[in-house]
């Protein structure tokens, strides 16, 4: 599903150039659950910018699903980016002026869903994630853990066939963190291919693989199934 | 998408109250603002429009040469209009309008034969048949063509007739004017009010058939007395028409009657004279510097102002919401990087921000719209106008919606773009202060902002030196407790004991009977007057009032040489008292017991006074010499002591002692002096009061941003103290950007100010000089408002306890 070949990026001041990620070449497979690990500053963010469309790299080759999209204008990345990606973020990043019902909704919008399939869609994934009752509350009226598994929730909303997770434990207590790596579990055993950031070995372990970078390029792999 | 739009702005206004306040308010203001002054534009604008032919229709105007000053005037000779209609086949029909008080124009005392008491009625004019024809009157009882044919006949309009004759048609009957039932007045017609946005505002015509003010007058071209209006036929060359009536008028009338009553070089003295066609519709705001012209009119620099002023407020309210929105976009960062990540589009965002911009337009219009319905009682009562919101036209509410469009596109199109730009990667992990990016732009838009306000204040500050230099500068007579009786005439022979009578009065300090007095609605005339020796070519227009030996005391007028008429000198009925003006004008140091003539009178300097304004200070005071004689209509009386109220009911009952059926009408001399300036004070109340709404749509704008910046500037706060900041530096940390802004658009205003004021004040030949503490008071104004409008959330972030906002972070 993904492959990247001697994927390079640079970020440049004036009297700096930080190389972020030098001459990576990682493969992802369909269906896989995929942890990135490594220290502060040693690219994983970047790569997972570019895994999301987010950002373009300056070399080398980046082929999604088949196509190759290094290069790839804002629009075209766009287009491609919330037909097929989910993300699930460290600081959640809920849109604080919309309910939970709202926020889930956000994808299928931008989707031009129509608004009936919209309610059933949002629906179900609102009761599989059992925070239907929810629904109705603004993010700030929820716990860490909830306005988690509503970030979750609107990833999955979509039906995406890859889950970008950046840290998704990192503001979260061991019960509700175990919860959120439970929830991405189960997604992947549904088919969703997953990549995710994060610090913690835990986590990690939930994983199939894990990927470990330093200064902008994988050093180990470990194959935990 | 648009509900969703929708929904997440109202949720914004919602949490940002004071935002949204700031936003919508300042923004109604302005959309109020621009409401009044377009209903005002709108009347202005709609004069004499409802007349079918008003393409064709003019009325005209001859212009002059004197002394290197072009003067303008609408009175011409009584046989002129026939001798056009006769002269030129593009003339379809010509009429005329006389209006001079001094022909029993302009006011008379009417009752109904029946009736005992006389009511004095305004608004009468003598006019031609041909006149109502073009004038497109429209009758109510009568017929247009027949209601003047008679000599002594009067059209009234509705609002006399139903005073006169309640829910009859009068036609045939009669009325007395000036109490003088030898001459009953017929009436003929009546006529339709006219409407608010017509520049005439008559009450009654009254007949010129058969009429002639002295002998020979309708045929005499030496005299003007009256406005002439022409409809021509379609398609004239009006240029090519104009050159040639003044050459006839000129050449063929006007030179021959000059040269065969004297005058030698006639032909010379036309040189410079023209006359032009000034189109109805112009009428209304293009006579500003037409003389003599009786009837109110707007002026055209009037309405470019009021347009500029408005657009200038609701432009200072669209930087508010502009700067504002960018200040903020910070808030808004993580929502657009979120928005992005989950699919939005850059015109999803766009589109989105612009719904917000619209939604506050639209509540702003709302709100604006109930403003200016609450204020247009004031905004008239301040415009002397009658307005009203137009409810019943078709256009008013799409024109509302319209306008909200452009306001919201207008004041939303930045913001949206800016705010759409953001990328994701940069928001999402909240490592970006937006806030500060945009400086530059943010902080000329305020300078841009303050630079206005300034201009405003400089404006009003000048404005109301004008007026106080007008209202309290020596004008060479003392207006203050001076009792103005009219119709006095009424007393006729017992003028004379009535005087005497109130003279005795103790609350009295003098008496003087004379209709000719410093101030407007009464009488002038200007005849040709020269040295005696010298040639009458030498002559210049004299103003020749007819005064009583009391005039000069009561007036308090100065003299500064010679002597006032007296009582003892019997013959000062050839005498004149002069003013200055007249003794410069001579060019004789001492004018005493030098003889002027007008070639009939011969008048014998015995005094000068020294000059008196009796015209607006506009134009300079012209020469003026004052004879004893009588001129009955206007008893002028000089109060002793403060106490009016009594004075004026001891005078009173004396009255009516005189005139039981005539009750006493009465003004106060200072009333009226203040009355010539009314377009002044107009125009003072109407800047103060854009200039206050302009700066406090400024201040709402300069309060947020200050509020917004002490938020951005927290963290920075806090460390600075925790470091050893005190209170008064971060203060003056706060504060100083702001005022550094403001200074700078001190500096850019007020030479902008000064250049326009100055522009302004040469309409006044007697006027203020534009000193720095008029700059100086205009600046510190500012700088206190800006600095009181600050200084709250500066002293807010000041005082609050660093370990406060640092645990936040």
């Amino acid at each position: 599903m993904i492959k990247i070949t001697d994927l390079e990026k640079y970020y440049r001041t004036e009297e700096v150039e930080t190389i972020a990620l030098n001459k990576l070449s990682i493969e992802v497979k369909e269906g896989e659950f995929v942890a990135v690990m490594g220290p502060s500053g040693c690219g994983k963010s970047t790569l997972l910018n570019i895994l999301g469309l987010l950002d373009d790299p300056d070399g080398g080759s980046f082929v999604f699903n088949g196509i190759e999209v290094a290069g790839f204008n804002e629009r075209k990345r766009a287009d491609l980016r919330k037909k097929n990606i989910g993300f699930v973020f460290q600081s959640f990043n809920l849109i604080d002026e919309l309910t939970v019902f709202e926020n889930v909704e956000l994808p299928l919008i931008y989707n031009n869903v129509k608004a009936a399939d919209r309610k059933k869609r949002v629906e179900e994934v609102l009761d599989n994630l059992k925070i239907m009752h929810r629904r109705n509350h603004y993010p700030q009226q929820l716990s860490g853990g909830q306005q988690q598994r509503v970030a979750v929730a609107r990833a999955v909303v979509n039906n995406p066939k890859l889950i970008l997770a950046d840290e998704p434990t990192g503001n979260l207590d061991s019960s509700n963190g175990n919860e959120v790596m439970q929830l991405l579990t189960e997604l992947n055993e549904k088919g969703t291919t997953i990549v995710m950031v994060t610090h913690s070995e835990h986590d990690a372990r939930y994983s199939h693989r894990i990927i470990r970078m330093l200064d902008g390029h994988s050093v180990t792999e470990n194959i935990l199934i | 998408m648009f509900l969703h739009y929708l929904k997440v702005a109202f949720r914004n206004i919602r949490k940002q109250k004071m935002y949204a306040a700031i936003n919508v308010g300042g923004f109604a203001i302005g959309i109020a603002a621009c409401l009044l002054i377009a209903l005002f534009i709108q009347h202005e604008t709609s004069y004499d429009s409802a007349n079918p032919n008003r393409h064709h229709i003019f009325r005209l105007v001859g212009e002059a040469k004197q002394n290197g000053q072009v003067h303008s005037g609408i009175a011409f000779p009584a046989p002129m209009s026939k001798a056009i209609l006769n002269d030129f086949p593009e003339v379809e029909k010509a009429g005329r309008i006389m209006s001079n008080s001094l022909f029993g124009a302009a006011n008379n005392q009417v009752r109904r034969p029946d009736q005992q008491n006389n009511t004095y009625e305004q608004g009468f004019a003598f006019a031609d048949t041909s006149t109502l024809e073009i004038l497109d009157i429209k009758m109510i009882y009568g017929s247009r063509t027949e209601a003047l044919k008679q000599p002594f006949s009067v059209i009234l309009n509705k609002s006399m007739a139903d005073k006169y004759f309640p829910n009859q048609n009068p036609v045939g009957q009669r009325l007395i004017f000036n109490d003088n039932p030898r001459l009953p007045i017929i009436v003929g017609g009546v006529m339709e009010d006219f409407p608010t946005n017509s520049h005439l505002q008559y009450r009654g015509f009254i007949s010129l058939a058969g009429v002639s003010f002295w002998d020979n007058e309708q045929s005499q071209w030496t005299a003007s007395n009256y406005d002439i209006y022409l409809q021509l036929k379609p398609n004239t060359n009006i240029a090519s028409f104009e050159k040639k009536m003044t050459d006839d008028v000129v050449d063929k009338y006007m030179v021959p009657a000059m040269v065969a009553g004297g005058q030698k070089n006639a032909k010379e003295s036309f040189k410079d004279t023209r006359i032009y066609l000034q189109p109805l519709s112009d009428i209304h705001l293009y006579s500003y510097n037409i003389e003599q012209d009786d009837t109110r009119h707007g002026d055209i620099r009037f309405v470019y102002l009021f347009a500029a002023i408005a657009a200038f407020i609701l432009l200072l309210a669209c930087i508010n919401f502009l700067n504002l929105s960018t200040a903020r976009s910070a808030n808004r960062a993580k929502e657009v990087g979120v928005r992005k990540v989950m699919g939005g589009s850059r015109n999803n965002l766009i589109n989105q921000f612009l719904s917000e911009s619209l939604l506050y337009s639209f509540l702003s219009f709302l709100t604006g719209t109930a403003i200016a319905v609450l204020a247009l009682p004031l905004f008239n009562k301040v415009s002397g106008l009658y307005l009203s919101m137009p409810w019943k036209e078709w256009w008013l509410i799409p024109a509302l919606i319209g306008g909200a469009l452009v306001i919201g596109l207008l004041a939303g199109i930045y913001p949206a773009f800016y705010l759409s730009y953001f990328k994701p990667i940069n928001t999402l992990k909240g490592n970006l202060s937006l806030g500060s990016k945009n400086g530059r732009l943010r902080s000329s838009l305020v300078v841009f902002q303050f630079s206005i306000s300034v201009v405003l204040l400089i404006g009003t500050a000048v404005i109301y030196k004008q007026m106080q230099y007008i209202l309290n500068s020596k004008i060479g007579f003392d207006k203050d407790q001076v009792l103005m009786i009219e119709g006095a005439d009424a007393l006729k022979e017992q003028t004379t004991s009535f005087k005497n009578e109130v003279l005795n009065l103790p609350v009295v300090k003098n008496v003087s009977v004379s209709d000719f007095l410093p101030v407007n609605d009464t009488k002038r005339n200007g005849n040709t007057f020269w040295e005696e020796g010298k040639q009458q070519d030498d002559g210049f227009a004299l103003q020749h009032w007819v005064v009583d030996e009391n005039y000069i005391p009561t007036l308090g007028m100065k003299l500064i040489a010679g002597r006032n008429f007296s009582k003892d000198f019997h013959t000062d009925s050839s005498t004149a008292v002069v003013n200055k003006a007249l003794a410069d004008k001579l060019g004789i140091k001492d004018p005493i017991g030098k003889i002027i003539t007008n070639g009939g009178e011969h008048l014998r300097i015995i005094g000068v006074v020294d000059n008196f304004y009796f015209e607006s200070m506009k134009q300079q005071v012209t020469p003026l010499c004052m004879v004893l004689g009588n001129s009955n209509s206007i008893v002028s009386i000089k109060i002793k002591g403060a106490d009016m109220k009594t004075a004026l009911a001891t005078i009173e009952a004396k009255w009516k002692a005189f005139l039981p059926n005539q009750p006493m009408r009465y003004t106060f001399l200072d009333e009226r002096y203040a009355a010539m300036y009314i377009d002044v004070q107009r125009m003072q109340y109407i800047f103060t009061g854009f200039s206050i709404l302009a700066v406090v749509v400024a201040c709402l704008g300069l309060f947020a941003l200050a509020a917004f910046m002490a938020e951005q500037r927290t963290k920075e706060i806090g460390i600075r103290k925790v470091l050893g900041a005190s209170v008064a530096g971060v203060f003056t940390l706060l504060t100083k950007n702001f005022l550094k802004l403001v200074g700078l658009s001190l500096i850019i205003s007020i030479p902008v100010g000064w250049w326009l004021m100055n522009q302004w004040l040469q309409d006044f030949s007697y006027r203020i000089s534009l000193n720095w503490k008029i700059f100086a008071f205009a600046s510190l104004l500012m700088m206190t408002i800006a600095l009181f409008t600050i200084c709250f959330q500066a002293i807010k972030a000041a005082i609050a306890n660093p370990v406060k906002s640092l645990r936040t972070e």
